[in-house]
């Protein structure tokens, strides 16, 4: 015998979710998001506009969910719980504060430094000067790392502090050194 | 230019680029080299549990292609890096497999059932080397069909399909692939759909950049290396990530067992594994060659009809699954042999089957100058096809792998077994950020990373759900070219809307097309990871 | 008309050109982004990597290099357009972006709202077939397309499909103008036979110094050098080319001063003996072009006003 499916109406869910998405894409997304229709009649031959393959895709996820329908009591469908939802937000919710760190901890330094010595130092301009193009690059990936073993463990340990700082530095020797063209994040957005 | 001139010039390619450094007077070549790091990292990515090739594979690209920069002389150095980690994480997979009942890599895990009884009993090395024989073995004989066989192929398909049957020929590839991978052929065809519509944002002919919602973020497209990196990789590491949360428990690797006893491979033991090699070498060949099937299943369908013929031609010796040698040959020869065939329909058709392949198109099309199709098989004779050189090189570059694994192999798989120890929870971050700061390189946008974040998340759904991530890739892929081709075939039909049923070739591809997922729909079950 | 235009022109670069070499005192401040509309690895994107190393080596700029690519160049001026115009972002297109491209986007932008730079190097445009095809100009085209053969006719762009329509248009006949996603794709299709003939921008070269392909006519308004008997398109009534250079641009307002230093640095790698920019365009693209500066603005804008009349006269 089996045990009880955890997710008995994930298939269903998953099946109605396509086709109603489908139908969006094809009657209000596709036709108000492209810049021809479905063909179009240009220097008198007729082409194929650049509505009519994600036309085609939609159409192809919709009949996608409607064999998933007539599929639905497969066994093992799977699912999301909302224990998953919750571990994917706080997957969502490291990435999010140690890609601000990243984004904006050189420029914040040098708006403080420059505050201090009075000279006016402009981040983007130093993007590709040590130490100022590795600042938030190495605090952001030691708190993503760090912090994601910490999650893992139950608690923030030494050993996962140093793994995320020893990772995030090596990370940016290695590509912030020996190549002189690489960005490291976030000194392509500034 | 004859196809030996074409030939040699492959083969020169490999040896005598850029040198590296000189050995005992011999200048060794830069791609020489990379080949043998690739492969010596790609054993040790192997044999680590949660660590795959394709993850190795994704997360040097960009490595790569800062030090060799984007020219034709970075091919094949790049491209024989990534076949040397492909080949080694083949035979890596058999390491924790063996030794510690934990298959390195998801293709190897029908090589735990008779390779870990093996060590129990004191045989592990003995295990190992079976294995590494019949991997190389098999990863040999799959990439001879691969090199006999693509370029006919591809000269086939260039003389006798026309852009109406190439069309068919792409749909029938996605077809396959949605209906062939994973349980359930509807949850293909939804990961197929959506592998499209992804590729057809903010592309298109038309100057306003479609399904962008009118914003510049979106107008670009999304970058191939944020898509694919994304869902197979992040997806990958999310999913990883939950499980060890969830289950709190730190990898406790079992103890390895003393070894005793003769460890060392008998002409007798070679005649008892020949059979198994031979067979699962053909059956992962022929898997291999079709796009989409993958490794795992080929180990799966070697180990089976090895166990079959096994117990009814030799009720004496031990049977599968309590320590058999020819377990162990059996899987591995199988999985091993789809690497090489694998390759089949990138390098003829442009069409990738695998993860593995998927990376090798994406560094082909990153560095530029090589892209895999039937093109690259033209044999002009006037002029030099620098992308058949290119071609041969990469064969080169494939028998040479083969060559280290031969000699090798055997070598690194014994020193490989300390990388089950490494502690998962700790590398999957370092792995995240690796992959996101690759990503960043590629494309110095913060919002490509927080793509792939979003795609990481889309692949982590798409685990949860039973929706296999391959079909999404491979459209996704394949969709630019899909519908290039289709516009061509239409305008160059003058506008014929049944291009792809009046012509003999095409009706026949598309009919099969719809004939794999009609016959797909009637298998009900569905097959988890 | 438009040809003496062309020649003016090209005078008055040559006079910015020598006014610019002397303002070559400006430094940039920081590091210089080089957003580059082409495909990572082709030669259009090599070119402006060789052109930025050069720099490098002689000046000791600092370039990093990105590609932004798409929409024939628009998704780069797109990019472009809002980022500080103090030197310190450029980008390399095509000519046709700041032409025929806006104009057909429509996308809120005119050539105004960027500074024009300098040229890189021109393209050597031909229409192109493989010589098996037994053509051995264009006229041999119409003569098989009159004979009720289907003619498909490989493009890269929308202006070339119009021309390509006007080409058609003004002899008679129908192509069936199939379009590729750059000029390899062009060369690809007719090579495998998927096109009979295609416009190539230099890459066809090789293959008709080889014999495998032959220039069926130049879609310049003037001969091509490698085959310089091939017909012009005003040989068959069309008074519309394909005329294009590479070029780098800069947001808006960039100070004259600043504009005309990166003009002379980029004129200086492209020409210098030796430089690796220099030999590859040479190689790839027969000669550098020099138009810079004010010649440069005079020439795109003019480029943007011909589209109007180009896509008109398509669309009749």
């Amino acid at each position: 015998m089996q045990t009880p499916d955890p997710f008995p109406r994930t298939n269903l869910l998953l099946s109605l979710g396509c086709i109603v998405f489908a139908l969006v894409a094809v009657f209000l997304w596709i036709p108000m998001d492209s810049g021809s229709g479905l063909i179009l009649k240009v220097r008198r031959q007729v082409n194929i506009g650049d509505a009519l393959a994600p036309t085609i895709a939609a159409t192809v996820i919709g009949l996608g969910g409607v064999m998933v329908f007539f599929q639905r009591r497969a066994p093992n469908a799977g699912g999301i719980s909302l224990r998953n939802l919750g571990s994917v937000a706080y997957l969502l919710a490291i990435c999010g504060v140690s890609f601000a760190l990243m984004r904006w901890t050189g420029p914040v330094v040098a708006w403080i430094a420059g505050g201090i010595t009075g000279e006016a130092l402009d981040y983007r301009l130093l993007r590709d000067t040590a130490p100022w193009k590795y600042l938030g690059f190495v605090l952001g990936g030691w708190v993503l790392v760090s912090a994601l073993i910490g999650w893992i463990e139950g608690r923030i340990t030494a050993r996962g502090l140093i793994v995320g700082a020893l990772a995030s530095l090596a990370l940016a020797l290695l590509y912030g050194v020996p190549f002189d063209h690489l960005l490291l994040p976030p000194n392509g957005d500034v | 230019m004859t196809a030996f001139d074409y030939i040699m010039a492959g083969i020169l390619a490999v040896f005598q680029g850029p040198v590296a450094f000189s050995f005992l007077g011999l200048p060794i070549s830069v791609t020489v080299v990379m080949v043998l790091a690739g492969f010596v990292l790609g054993i040790m990515v192997g044999a680590t549990p949660g660590l795959a090739g394709p993850m190795a594979m994704a997360i040097s690209l960009p490595i790569l292609i800062s030090i060799f920069g984007f020219s034709s002389d970075a091919l094949l150095p790049v491209l024989g890096f990534l076949i040397g980690v492909m080949k080694g994480a083949t035979v890596g997979g058999a390491v924790p497999a063996i030794l510690f009942n934990t298959p390195g890599t998801p293709d190897a895990y029908m090589t735990t059932l008779d390779g870990y009884p093996m060590a129990q009993a004191g045989q592990a090395r003995k295990a190992l080397k079976v294995a590494h024989f019949s991997s190389a073995a098999g990863d040999t004989f799959s990439d001879i069909v691969l090199i006999v066989c693509a370029p006919f192929l591809a000269l086939l398909v260039e003389r006798y399909l026309d852009l109406p049957e190439k069309t068919a020929l792409l749909i029938l590839s996605l077809a396959f692939i949605a209906a062939i991978i994973g349980g359930s052929v509807g949850k293909g065809i939804i990961a197929m759909g959506l592998g499209l519509l992804v590729a057809f944002i903010g592309t298109g002919e038309d100057f306003y950049p479609r399904l962008s919602f009118g914003t510049q973020t979106l107008a670009q497209g999304f970058s191939v290396t944020a898509v694919i990196l994304g869902v197979l990789i992040l997806g990958e590491v999310f999913k990883a990530f939950e499980d060890m949360w969830h289950n709190h428990r730190r990898a406790q690797p079992a103890k390895e067992t003393p070894q005793q006893g003769d460890q060392r491979l008998h002409a007798a033991d070679l005649k008892r594994i020949a059979p198994h090699v031979a067979r699962s070498a053909v059956i992962g060949t022929v898997i291999g060659a079709l796009p989409g099937i993958g490794s795992t299943l080929a180990a799966t369908l070697g180990y089976s009809v090895g166990a079959r013929t096994h117990a009814r031609r030799h009720p004496d010796r031990k049977p599968f699954g309590q320590g058999a040698p020819e377990g162990i040959a059996a899987t591995e020869a199988a999985n091993s042999s789809v690497s090489g065939a694998n390759l089949i329909p990138v390098l003829s058709l442009g069409i990738p089957g695998n993860a593995a392949a998927v990376f090798l198109i994406l560094a082909a099309e990153s560095i530029g100058g090589f892209n895999p199709g039937p093109a690259v098989f033209r044999f002009s004779t006037d002029t030099v096809n620098p992308e058949l050189v290119m071609a041969f090189g990469i064969f080169t570059a494939m028998m040479l792998g083969n060559l280290f694994n031969w000699t090798l192999g055997g070598l690194f798989m014994r020193a490989a077994g300390v990388m089950v120890r490494v502690p998962k929870h700790m590398l999957l971050p370092v792995v995240l950020l690796m992959t996101l700061t690759a990503i960043y390189v590629q494309d110095p946008r913060m919002q490509a990373i927080w793509f792939t974040i979003g795609f990481g998340v889309l692949g982590y759904g798409m685990r949860r759900l039973g929706i296999s991530p391959l079909p999404f890739v491979i459209a996704f892929i394949l969709g630019g070219k899909l519908e290039e081709t289709a516009r061509q075939a239409f305008a160059a039909t003058g506008a014929d809307p049944w291009f792809l049923f009046n012509r003999p070739v095409a009706a026949i591809l598309i009919l099969a097309a719809i004939g794999f997922v009609a016959v797909s729909l009637r298998k009900p079950s569905e097959t988890q990871q | 008309m438009k040809r003496v235009l062309k020649a003016a022109v090209a005078a008055i670069g040559l006079v910015a050109f020598s006014g610019g070499a002397m303002a070559a005192d400006w430094t940039p401040p920081g590091p210089i982004k080089l957003m580059i509309a082409f495909a990572a690895g082709g030669g259009a994107d090599t070119q402006a990597r060789l052109i930025a190393e050069d720099i490098e080596t002689k000046l000791g700029w600092k370039f990093i290099p990105e590609q932004v690519t798409g929409k024939g160049g628009m998704n780069l001026a797109m990019a472009l357009k809002d980022q500080p115009n103090d030197g310190t972002v450029i980008g390399m297109v095509v000519t046709e972006t700041l032409g025929y491209n806006m104009l057909a986007a429509n996308a809120g932008v005119t050539p105004e709202d960027f500074t024009a730079i300098s040229t890189t190097a021109g393209f050597q445009m031909g229409i192109v077939s493989q010589s098996s095809k037994g053509w051995a100009d264009f006229n041999d085209v119409i003569k098989a397309a009159k004979s009720g053969q289907d003619i498909r006719f490989g493009v890269m762009s929308p202006k070339l499909a119009d021309i390509a329509y006007l080409l058609g248009k003004a002899q008679g006949v129908d192509f069936n103008i199939v379009s590729g996603k750059g000029g390899k794709a062009v060369m690809n299709g007719v090579m495998a036979g998927d096109m009979d003939l295609g416009f190539m921008a230099g890459i066809q070269a090789k293959g008709v110094a080889a014999g495998d392909l032959v220039n069926l006519a130049s879609a310049l308004s003037t001969p091509l050098k490698q085959t310089p008997d091939a017909p012009l398109m005003s040989d068959f009534g069309v008074e519309f080319n394909a005329d294009g250079y590479f070029a780098l641009i800069g947001p808006k307002g960039m100070p004259t001063e600043v504009r005309d230093a990166i003009a002379a640095a980029v004129i200086d790698a492209i020409t210098g003996e030796g430089n690796k920019s220099a030999a590859m365009i040479t190689k790839a693209f027969g000669e550098p072009a020099t138009i810079s500066g004010d010649a440069l603005q005079s020439l795109v804008q003019a480029d943007y006003d011909a589209a109007g009349r180009l896509m008109k006269a398509a669309s009749e």
